[in-house]
């Protein structure tokens, strides 16, 4: 059978499939009209609930006192009326269609746990939670808009378990990452797959800005800038799905290693036009400013001019002193920014047609001067019936962003590290008689306010996301649709360091003392455009087997394209007043990479459902990807699951239980998952790259060897799992424990150079998740006018490197982290030297009082022998061993909500514990001389040496990463129905306002790495996450 | 309305046999092994590329080995403690550890060269057209040589070839193998012309016959072959010059990040830290060649000589250090010639920088006035090698050849890089200095 369906897949004659489905007949048809009021139990209507004719395509939503009305074309005969509505559980009622008018009330009661909540994930035509033996999180439009953000990403922080969401950067389009249940891949991006409205989206990071390729030594930098995400409008989301692994996601197949993140945008509800405006005024700041060295003596000669001597304190021979006077440069590089955000929306109507309208302006400045970001979003979502058994639909999103960036902080000419790295003894706003700034010491450092006023970086951006669908359904229980998504958008970068007018080193673009004009300044043009079109068909029967046994079929076909192209122009030592990349008289290595992939894959779901209790999914999916040779292209992932609710059962029912324990499911899920996208289109080709070498054509082997043979990863998860409220749901408990594994792990091993290679690229050793995520929720007050929730949400996660082999992995990162890969290790923990500590753990120290770094021998990386010499002091090679790991022990958010008549209020508090980071910039502030460690030894309270006896210790630079934030908080008052508003609404809320931690630096949530895999928690220049301040209004007409 | 399903139908297939099912994809940003060893344009291209790992950029084995063995023989002085992997050498003894990349840049560069060179060697051989044959032979071989070079300059034991856990032989091994290649490479174009075509294909500024027999010289002096040395030291025309030459785009790497950056290293001063008594004279014009002096911002000396400009070409060979290899031979070979290393002594030290190709010349023109005794020719002809030959990597070689004391260096032999002994259980211990 599996041979079959692979050969039938390979020839692509499952087009064919959809023939077959596609015999049908239709019958006479009639008019009727129903109606009737939904409400709640205290008898009050309830708002947009769903009243849908079940496996038909005839559906409304109740207005605002709970009434509806809605037209069908139907054979009479006996049919299901469904209610569904957020926050109710799912209501069916049997009607007779024998006349033109049916009138049909409903009550619905009260979901607390969303249990019959309708969840598309995984489905074409929907299923719910009920139904489900995975968790899967969903998070609804009011939650994702609450928090003073215009980043989607941002919006979920703590809003879903399981879910790791981190703030690369501070910048207003600052990088996030997302890292459900752990890290899934070593060499390709763990982000999540992101689907919007059927469309998969690209969330890549392209880096048309930054492009300097000598970008401080070459090191690792990981994946910088923004991601692409930031162009979605989270004002458009109507809800997000989040499938945390495999046993969730399965049936996505080969790109769903690292989990699924489903987004549903608004769509038009029958009735008169509603015009929707928010608008609302934000306000940004630095949450916390660093005390910096106030030491009224530096060691040895002047800060400027002839002899000047900086970095004085890593030069212990220097003991001479200088008075000097000490500034603040944060006041120069920081700034209050205030930014806006605006939305309006239109949408209705009728019963063939719906729509929704929106358009948005998003700008925000960013805290560090002269950074911005505006995005305008415009969407149309457009639903038509085209008769009783057809629909179509479109969405078209076109986004168009721009935002005023400063280098990057892994470059020592960026507005944060060009103020780190030097001693805080300049006068930097001295100037020239012509006006130009100064030189800052010896050193060819560059002066901050040249970043801030001088440096241009630019990036916008064009993006057209659109979807378009057709629904039939050509028999009573037959659902068929097919989704056409394109995802097209096209970067552009442009960077610019005009010639400086002093000495500013090589490294950093300048001319050196002698302002050598043929390398002196830096302009580049970066492009990325990208393609990505997917087909997406599925077919759905339903059938009643027996009164209490029915079955669920689902047969589907997905086909995805992308491709991309990025090109780069770059030179250095400009003509003045020039900015554009032709400007330079050296050029520099340009760019020009293309690539293409494609991946289709086919899947089966059967599904049963016993007595509306017992539920039992399985799931097969075959998928092939182009990126990897034609033995391991094809792949197989299967998927089964079950759900058990007891409460619903005969006897649970009739049992006095029921009456404090009102919900007890219980459920089960494996599935496997691969990564057919884990490495680049052609990574699996060994290569020669041509380049030009003094003028002649060189073809470079790589460094790195392939297995042209390489497999794709691929991971098997099994999730546990129950849901559980009592008293009539004022509380809730959820339980997840899940055990995840990756095999055939795609890991660029370090081989013996010998080989001729210095890596190879093969499928090595697996990785593995394993943890729980908790939910607890309660309403401890439940009154007429005031009622008080609380949610916590509580995610632990053990990642672990396995079978990679005894070697050692260590990354030569730009920061200087010593990121390393080990063996039963969690991945990218920091390792490297670290402090002598005698047997009681207190630090060995010379007789000068400098802690020592740790020596004797190293057996192997992860054992070693420490010795001591005569005077007890270290001796031997420096030792090496896991200094910090990234990955934090657990995070935990609590949320508590409370509603006073027509005021509300939200808190949500975030922490992450038992995290490190990699703080360079802390240790930098030392030794350049404009730290409190620093400003200690020029005082005489530390000894003379302090500094430099311990700046090789890397263990010197593990931070505590651990916080606590208070992220959200919202206050709104809804004034409700006002002169010509039908509701009016103001809220003032704030983000990121404090935070609980012993960090050293800005913010322990931080990642100069960007979006990388591996490297996590490294401080090293970046812009850390203002605090902000949101105040608007929400108005419908 | 009335629609039949067909359309529909019509609209889904077509349209996903737009996008098809293609799964073969061509790379069109690189070639294939297959494409560049099957041409001359190919195998000409690898061999640039060979060039281009030993020269260019920070993680070249040029810039690596001048910075290591500068570091550890005294020549360089650390401007920024905050460089580990210099901050290792210029503490020394056992602070310098596998986890250096520096020392890894020069390993895996020298066996990549090797990998790499073999192949387009092995390919060479194939080629219909002789006579560009023996220029990539001959061209190729220097690179090899080199790469041999390196390796048995600073470890003890090197790997005997290229493979998956290749043993070990002592480092003479790698200076014979050059030799050996040299010698074939020679053979090679003495029985076939290099061709033009060939030449107007490489970088400019390498005159590959002197190059090859200058190599020879170089490691059949260090193999302790001195008949050989001699022989191909005799061979070599100290008129012509043959560099490493750049242009704005592949750029001097001692200028780009050393000499431009000031971040990094410096000259350690005009004593070029050698001991007293084999200081460089005062009035010595080698010195201020190699080395000038900034009054205004630290550190005071500043590199000039080979990493003066982004453009300065950098000699794979200097003219002198020909004329001290022979010098050398004549004292050191079996039956000595110590007048006729006298002259050669006397010859450098006179010359005048107008005289030499490269502008390096010490202009004293009472030349060498001390004993006329092997020792103390040997101390001398040490002395002008650690001056004329500053900052070109060769200096630990030097030290050992001539048995300084330990105390001069702050390493003798570097420890093999954690990458190879993590990965091949035949690495050999580390030497403890």
């Amino acid at each position: 059978m599996r041979k079959n369906f692979k050969r039938i897949f390979n020839g692509c004659k499952y087009k064919l499939l959809f023939v077959f489905l596609t015999v049908i007949t239709t019958a006479s048809m009639g008019q009727v009209k129903i109606a009737g009021r939904v409400t709640n139990a205290s008898g009050n209507g309830i708002n947009a609930v769903t009243v849908a004719v079940k496996n038909t395509p005839y559906a409304t939503a109740t207005t605002s006192d709970g009434n509806y009305e809605l037209s069908a074309n139907v054979k009479p005969g006996k049919y299901v009326l469904l209610f569904s509505g957020v926050g109710y559980k799912t209501q069916e009622t049997t009607i007779d269609v024998n006349s033109a008018s049916i009138s049909t009330d409903a009550s619905l009661v009260q979901d607390a746990l969303n249990l019959d909540e309708v969840i598309v994930t995984g489905t074409s035509a929907g299923t719910t939670r009920r139904q489900v033996g995975s968790y899967i999180a969903t998070v609804k439009a009011e939650d994702l808009t609450r928090g003073a953000t215009g980043n989607v990403l941002a919006a979920l922080q703590g809003k879903t378990a399981g879910a790791q969401i981190t703030q690369n950067s501070g910048d207003p389009a600052g990088g996030m990452s997302v890292r459900l249940r752990g890290i899934s891949s070593i060499s390709s991006s763990s982000e999540p797959l992101y689907i919007v409205d059927g469309v998969i989206v690209n969330n890549s990071t392209n880096r048309v800005t930054n492009t300097q390729g000598n970008y401080d030594g070459q090191g690792f930098v990981g994946t910088i800038g923004q991601n692409r995400l930031t162009d979605i409008n989270p004002a458009d989301i109507e809800r997000i799905e989040v499938l945390n692994g495999a046993a969730a996601a399965a049936i996505y197949g080969s790109r769903a290693n690292s989990g699924v993140v489903q987004i549903f945008t608004k769509k038009g509800k029958t009735g008169a036009p509603r015009v929707s405006f928010s608008s609302n005024l934000i306000l940004s700041s630095l949450r916390k400013k660093l005390d910096v060295n106030q030491s009224p003596t530096k060691f040895g000669g002047p800060t400027d001019g002839p002899g000047a001597q900086t970095q004085d304190v890593l030069t212990p021979a220097l003991t001479n002193t200088t008075p000097v006077t000490r500034y603040d440069y944060q006041d120069d590089i920081f700034r209050k920014a205030v930014g806006t955000d605006n939305n309006i929306s239109v949408s209705g109507g009728t019963d063939k047609t719906k729509y929704f309208l929106s358009g948005s302006y998003f700008f925000n400045q960013g805290i560090i001067r002269n950074t911005d970001y505006q995005r305008y979003s415009f969407r149309t979502n457009v639903e038509q019936v085209l008769s009783n058994w057809a629909s179509v639909s479109l969405g078209l999103n076109y986004v168009n962003s721009s935002a005023n960036e400063k280098p990057d902080g892994n470059s020592f000419y960026s507005p944060m590290n060009s103020v780190t790295i030097i001693g805080n003894f300049h006068n930097i706003h001295d100037r020239d008689v012509n006006g130009n700034l100064k030189a800052v010491g010896e050193r060819g450092r560059v002066n901050p306010l040249s970043v801030i006023e001088n440096i241009k970086q630019k990036q916008t951006t064009g993006r057209i996301i659109s979807n378009f669908g057709i629904k039939l359904k050509p028999l009573k229980n037959l659902t068929l649709d097919y989704t056409l998504g394109m995802d097209n958008f096209s970067q552009l970068g442009t960077s610019f360091m005009p010639p400086f007018t002093y000495n500013v080193s090589d490294g950093f673009y300048g001319g050196g003392a002698g302002l050598d004009p043929t390398r002196n300044g830096y302009a580049s043009t970066g492009s990325n455009t990208f393609f990505g079109i997917n087909h997406d068909v599925n077919a759905t029967y339903n059938m009643d087997i027996t009164n209490n046994i029915s079955s669920t079929t689902q047969v589907g076909f997905s086909q995805q394209y992308e491709k991309n192209n990025y090109s780069l122009v770059q030179g250095r030592g400009l003509a003045p007043f020039v900015q554009v990349a032709s400007g330079f008289s050296t050029p520099l290595p340009t760019a020009d990479e293309r690539s293409e992939l494609s991946i289709s894959g086919v899947f089966l779901q059967q599904n049963f459902k016993f007595y509306n209790n017992f539920f039992l999914t399985g799931a097969v999916r075959v998928d092939g990807s182009s990126v990897f040779g034609k033995n391991q292209r094809n792949q197989t992932y299967y998927k089964v699951s079950g759900s058990y609710v007891i409460s619903s059962t005969k006897f649970w029912e009739s049992s006095s239980l029921k009456n404090i324990w009102d919900l007890l499911k219980l459920r089960v899920a494996f599935g496997q998952s691969g990564n057919l996208t884990g490495i680049g289109a052609y990574d699996r080709f060994n290569v020669y790259s041509s380049s030009s070498y003094v003028g002649r054509g060189a073809f470079s082997s790589s460094t790195r060897l392939a297995n042209e043979n390489v497999k794709p990863e691929r991971q098997e998860e099994l999730e546990v799992g129950t849901d559980m409220s009592f008293l009539g749901n004022r509380i809730n408990f959820s339980l997840n424990w899940y055990n995840k594994k990756v095999t055939d792990l795609l890991i660029s091993r370090v081989i013996a150079p010998t080989t001729g290679f210095s890596n190879l690229i093969d499928n090595f050793g697996s990785l593995t998740n394993k943890g729980f995520e908790v939910m607890l929720g309660g309403t401890p007050v439940k009154g007429k006018d005031f009622t008080w929730s609380i949610n916590g949400i509580y995610n632990h996660n053990k990642n672990k490197a396995t079978n990679i082999g005894t070697g050692l992995i260590l990354f030569s990162t730009n920061g200087g982290a010593p990121v390393a890969i080990l063996q039963d290790e969690p991945v990218g923990v920091f390792y490297g030297t670290f402090f002598a500590k005698d047997a009681s753990g207190n630090l060995i120290k010379n007789t000068a009082g400098i802690p020592q770094i740790e020596r004797g021998i190293q057996n192997s990386p992860s054992t070693y022998t420490t010795q001591r010499d005569a005077n007890g002091l270290p001796t031997g090679t420096p030792l090496r061993r896991i200094i910090g790991d990234p990955n934090p022990d657990y995070t935990a958010t609590l949320v508590n909500e409370f509603t006073f008549k027509r005021l509300s209020m939200r808190v949500q508090l975030d922490a992450v514990k038992g995290g490190d980071v990699f703080n360079a910039d802390f240790r930098t502030r030392q030794g350049v001389g404009n730290g409190k460690i620093a400003e200690q030894e020029q005082r005489g309270e530390l000894p003379r040496g302090y500094v430099s006896g311990i700046y090789a210790i890397e263990e010197w630079r593990i931070d505590d990463g651990s916080f606590t934030k208070l992220r959200e908080v919202s206050l709104s008052y809804n004034v409700g129905k006002m002169k010509w508003f039908s509701d009016l609404t103001f809220s003032i809320s704030g983000r990121n306002l404090i935070s609980w931690d012993n960090y050293k630096g800005y913010d322990p949530e931080v990642n100069a790495a960007g979006q990388s895999t591996i490297l996590r928690g490294i401080d090293f220049g970046s812009v850390p996450i203002p605090r902000t301040f949101s105040i608007g209004l929400q108005a419908k007409f | 309305m009335k629609i039949t399903y067909k359309i529909f139908l019509l609209i889904a297939i077509s349209a996903i046999g737009i996008t098809g099912c293609k799964k073969d994809f061509d790379n069109p940003n690189a070639a294939t092994e297959d494409q560049v060893f099957s041409s001359v344009q190919g195998l000409t291209g690898v061999a640039i590329s060979l060039q281009k790992i030993y020269v260019s950029g920070l993680t070249g084995s040029y810039y690596n080995i001048v910075d290591a063995n500068g570091l550890v023989t005294n020549e360089l002085f650390l401007v920024n403690p905050g460089n580990i992997p210099e901050l290792q050498f210029s503490t020394g003894g056992n602070a310098v550890d596998g986890t250096n990349t520096v020392i890894a840049n020069i390993w895996s560069n020298a066996n990549k060269i090797i990998y790499d060179g073999d192949k387009v060697l092995a390919a060479s051989e194939m080629l219909a057209d002789k006579n560009y044959a023996s220029g990539l032979i001959g061209y190729t071989t220097i690179f090899k040589a080199l790469a041999l070079g390196s390796l048995s300059q600073f470890w003890d034991s090197i790997p005997t070839g290229i493979g998956t856990n290749v043993k070990f032989v002592p480092r003479v091994d790698g200076y014979n193998r050059a030799v050996t290649a040299i010698d074939k490479a020679l053979a090679a174009i003495s029985a076939n012309a290099i061709s033009t075509s060939f030449t107007a294909n490489i970088p400019p500024g390498i005159s590959i016959i002197n190059t090859l027999q200058a190599l020879k010289a170089r490691y059949a002096l260090f193999a302790g072959s001195y008949t050989v040395a001699l022989a191909a030291a005799n061979a070599v025309d100290l008129t012509v010059k043959s560099s490493f030459t750049f242009d704005a785009l592949n750029i001097n790497p001692i200028y780009q990040f050393a000499t431009a950056t000031n971040n990094v290293f410096q000259p350690i001063d005009s004593t070029m830290g050698l001991p007293i008594g084999l200081r460089p004279d005062l009035l010595d014009k080698r010195v201020p060649f190699y080395m000038t002096i900034n009054t205004s911002i630290a550190p005071r000396f500043r590199i000039n000589g080979f990493g003066a400009t982004a453009l300065t070409p950098i000699p794979i060979y200097l003219p002198d250090e020909v004329r001290l290899i022979i010098a050398e031979c004549l004292v050191r070979q079996a039956t000595p010639d110590l007048a006729g290393a006298k002259l050669i002594l006397d010859f450098i030290l006179k010359q005048t920088p107008a005289a030499d190709p490269y502008g390096v010349g010490a202009d004293l023109p009472l030349g060498y006035t001390g004993a006329i005794d092997a020792a103390s020719l040997l101390t001398e002809i040490y002395r002008n090698r650690s001056i004329e030959l500053y900052m070109s990597g060769l200096k630990l070689e030097d030290m050992r050849r001539f048995n300084r004391p330990l105390s001069e260096r702050k390493r003798n032999f570097f420890p093999y890089p954690f990458r190879e002994r993590d990965n091949n259980p035949n690495t050999p211990p580390d030497p403890a200095f």
